[in-house]
């Protein structure tokens, strides 16, 4: 569903990332980590087409992103660590608004239930000025579950939620997966990481240090069995960063 | 405090002096940079072209000069009365607001850094208001007109900030804003009345005046500034513009105090305001902390009231294309801050100036004049002035950049959303003039009047349309150098950068017009030799003209398109 080949992206003489090649088939989530200024949000904008690629292909379910965008991006959703919502439009005309960029002809039909599974049911008709920035993070997710993604990206899902949100995220994150989405997730949150992420992408100064399930990882480094996946991410981004690319 | 604010200053100036420096390493500034000298140059300083030039920011006749600026000033607050913001008087940054909210200081010491960190700006504003209408004729004197136009914008800042406080304490409370502010209000009335009567009386003898002559208009029409209801009323005006139309250093001196005198008052105005504001916030806390969270967060614009948002003007269809959706959420946008109301009042405020001034015989001309004036007003500053578009939307750039939506159609449907305001305003304009006029017997005939009007309804949002799209255009070619979002480049701290940005478009403007004056030319002689008169040769000339203007247009989005997929959220800083 996400196929990334030799992506590189350069500002300036800045090496943000460096040669990354993965996928992520339906199905998967693919935790994306990495110490700061390692490139993941560089990557995942990338992939959204936020960011241009100095070179490399991106792939979104067959459609390349920078020959067939448009067919690209019906198929993306991107929830930034930020919402970002226009301070003008109501919660109910974000998701009415929404739908028509996305071609979503039923949103009359889904839109009760959406509010009222966010519980946004009552804030309908506010605008984002008078959301909590949990309740906006929450309305940027409806906005982007609203055209059912075939490939979902989060960064920092987590940011700003209160306990209850965080399981709901967890939740919807893990039954999308289940539905067949494809989904990248990058977060400095190494237990979110190992709770619900299929494999894992470190990343280290844009390079790839490894990529697969923690075992795989492991039998390029096998002394470190038996450790966390915060220990496994330590030693592998703060040493020499040698590890197993799969 | 002010010694904390003029080091924000200083350092903020150098630091955004080097990185501006430093950004001319991207070759497309720096292209821009130089295009930019060689349009100074040649606008202010070619050989021979100061000959021709005026030497001072106001005509040198000091009598015209006197009535243009009050004028002006009195335009500029009557609008700031009539159509400003009840939100909040002083635009702050991000940044300040985390720093200087949180501070242990008081509102009053908030206000008071606020303002003198805006000296900076209001002073380099200034510099190019002068320089820019001296066009290049330097001289000792233009000193003294930097000083005397720094201190209009800052005491037409403090006005603006008082006027925002006074109106969001009536909007926000009620009787009691009304009990809070009745001074202000008294005093507001009392100007208003002596305004209005003094126009009444002065309206009959200046038109006498003008139908013998100009000059003899001219001075009819300083004399009834300086007698009577009106002199009292303008008073203020008179003298904060006095050191502004000195024409000498004597004059500037003899002035300065009365000038200095309005800003005392008006700093005093809006301190003791502030206070009434704190007091009033302590009572309505739940609410203000919600205006506060929302102006911390740079998202004061819209009012909220209870039960939600006033419901757009138009449903959004469940299905269509997604530039329509675009355009639909920038025009609600707009709407929400420009509400319909606003034109129905202005109309009802032209229509009874009108008959108040011109009684029955003489509505009809007034009306169809002021229709035009605000018709002309919206085409030349509505562009400049309604930013729902790009402009705007540039700050959520990476939200944009996710759409399924190919980027020339973003670019034309962000575009499409104001020009489609501006113009209907437009066409609202120029239709009243021509209904209020349809009786009068003293204008051309209708068979005149109508080609002529169909020309203009043409003309009006084609020119908009290709006004926008440079605008744009320049926030897409170079957005480091031009304001994203609705909140920066606000108040007279940009007057400046807003001048030179008006002097651009509009020659942008010429070359578009151009080809366009050219081809539609073409086809008004075809028109006018298969016997056309000339009312219907110049309607023809405006709707090809103005269908040439539209296929620029097009071809720009076009153009555009690839800028905007190249461009990335770091290219915006």
């Amino acid at each position: 569903m996400i196929r990334v080949a030799g992506l590189t992206k350069l500002y300036g003489e800045l090496v943000a990332v460096d040669d990354l090649s993965f996928e992520v088939a339906p199905g998967e989530v693919l935790g994306l980590v990495g110490p700061n200024g390692a490139g993941k949000t560089t990557t995942l904008r990338s992939l959204v087409g936020i960011v241009r690629p100095t070179r490399g292909t991106i792939e979104i379910g067959g459609h390349d992103l920078e020959r067939e965008p448009v067919a690209a991006k019906r198929q993306l959703a991107f929830m930034p660590d930020e919402p970002h919502l226009f301070e003008y439009l109501s919660v109910e005309e974000h998701l009415r608004f929404t739908a028509r960029l996305y071609h979503v002809t039923d949103v009359e039909r889904r839109l009760p239930a959406l509010l009222s599974e966010l519980e946004l049911a009552d804030k309908a008709r506010a605008l984002p000025a008078e959301l909590s920035r949990g309740m906006r993070q929450k309305l940027v997710i409806a906005c982007g579950l609203l055209h059912d993604p075939r490939a979902l990206l989060f960064d920092e899902p987590l940011t700003g939620l209160d306990p209850a949100g965080i399981r709901r995220m967890k939740k919807t994150i893990v039954e999308r997966a289940h539905s067949g989405a494809a989904i990248l997730l990058s977060s400095h949150l190494l237990h979110l990481v190992e709770e619900i992420c299929t494999r894992v992408l470190i990343v280290k100064k844009g390079r790839m240090v490894a990529i697969g399930t923690i075992d795989q990882i492991l039998v390029g480094r096998p002394e470190l069995r038996g450790k966390s996946l915060e220990d496994i991410f330590l030693s592998l981004t703060e040493g020499d960063g040698r590890g197993n690319g799969e | 405090m002010i010694g904390a604010a003029l080091y924000l200053s200083r350092r903020s100036f150098a630091n955004s002096i080097q990185r501006r420096l430093q950004r001319l390493r991207q070759p497309k500034y720096l292209v821009g940079f130089f295009v930019g000298l060689l349009y100074f140059y040649w606008i202010f300083f070619r050989p021979g072209g100061r000959d021709r030039t005026a030497e001072s920011i106001l005509p040198t006749n000091a009598l015209a000069g006197e009535t243009i600026a009050v004028a002006g000033l009195v335009v500029i607050v009557l609008f700031t009365w009539i159509l400003g913001s009840a939100e909040t008087p002083f635009t702050f940054q991000l940044a300040e607001t985390d720093f200087l909210f949180t501070a242990p200081l008081t509102r009053r010491q908030v206000l008071q850094f606020r303002l003198v960190r805006s000296q900076l700006a209001l002073l380099v504003s200034a510099v190019f208001s002068v320089v820019l209408f001296s066009r290049g004729h330097i001289h000792a004197s233009l000193l003294l007109r930097v000083v005397a136009l720094w201190l209009l914008y800052s005491t037409l800042q403090l006005h603006n900030a008082g006027a925002a406080l006074v109106r969001a304490s009536l909007t926000q409370q009620g009787v009691i804003g009304i009990r809070r502010k009745l001074l202000s209000l008294v005093v507001l009335v009392f100007l208003l009345g002596a305004f209005w009567l003094g126009l009444r009386d002065a309206v009959p003898v200046v038109r006498e005046a003008w139908s013998q002559g100009f000059m003899e208009g001219a001075t009819a029409l300083s004399g009834a500034l300086h007698h009577g209801a009106l002199a009292i009323a303008l008073l203020p005006f008179f003298a904060a513009t006095g050191p502004l139309v000195a024409t000498s250093a004597a004059e500037f001196a003899e002035r300065l105090p009365a000038a200095l005198a309005v800003a005392t008052v008006l700093y005093l105005w809006v301190m003791r305001s502030t206070l009434g504001f704190e007091e009033a916030a302590v009572e309505h806390a739940n609410r203000v902390a919600r205006r506060i969270d929302a102006v911390r967060r740079g998202r004061g614009e819209v009012r909220t009231r209870p039960g939600g948002v006033a419901r757009p003007l138009l449903p959004l269809g469940a299905t269509g294309t997604p530039a329509g959706a675009i355009m639909w959420k920038n025009v609600t946008g707009a709407m929400r801050e420009f509400r319909p109301r606003t034109l129905f009042l202005l109309a009802v405020f032209v229509v009874v100036l009108g008959f108040s001034l011109g009684g029955k015989r003489g509505a009809g001309p007034l009306v169809g004049t002021l229709s035009l004036a605000l018709t002309g007003i919206m085409v030349l500053f509505g562009p400049l002035a309604l930013r729902y578009d790009l402009r705007r939307d540039l700050e959520l750039l990476d939200v944009l950049k996710s759409w399924p939506v190919r980027a020339r159609d973003l670019i034309a449907a962000e575009v499409l959303a104001p020009a489609l305001l501006i113009a209907g305003v437009a066409w609202f304009g120029l239709l009243g003039a021509f209904f209020a006029t349809l009786p009068d017997h003293g204008l051309p005939p209708l068979a005149l009047r109508v080609p002529l009007l169909i020309a203009a309804l043409a003309a009006v949002p084609a020119v908009v349309l290709v006004l926008l799209l440079v605008q744009n255009a320049a926030v897409l070619l170079f957005p480091a150098w031009t304001t994203i979002g609705p909140d920066r480049a606000t108040g007279f701290e940009a007057m400046g950068q807003r001048i030179l940005v008006f002097v651009g478009t509009a020659f942008a403007l010429v070359i578009a017009v151009l080809p366009a004056a050219i081809v539609g030319g073409a086809f008004a002689v075809l028109v006018h030799t298969i016997g056309a008169g000339p009312g219907w040769t110049a309607a023809a000339w405006s709707v090809t003209g103005s269908a040439v203007l539209v296929f620029e247009c097009y071809l720009g989005t076009m153009l555009l398109g690839p800028v905007l997929e190249k461009l990335e959220p770091s290219g915006l800083r």
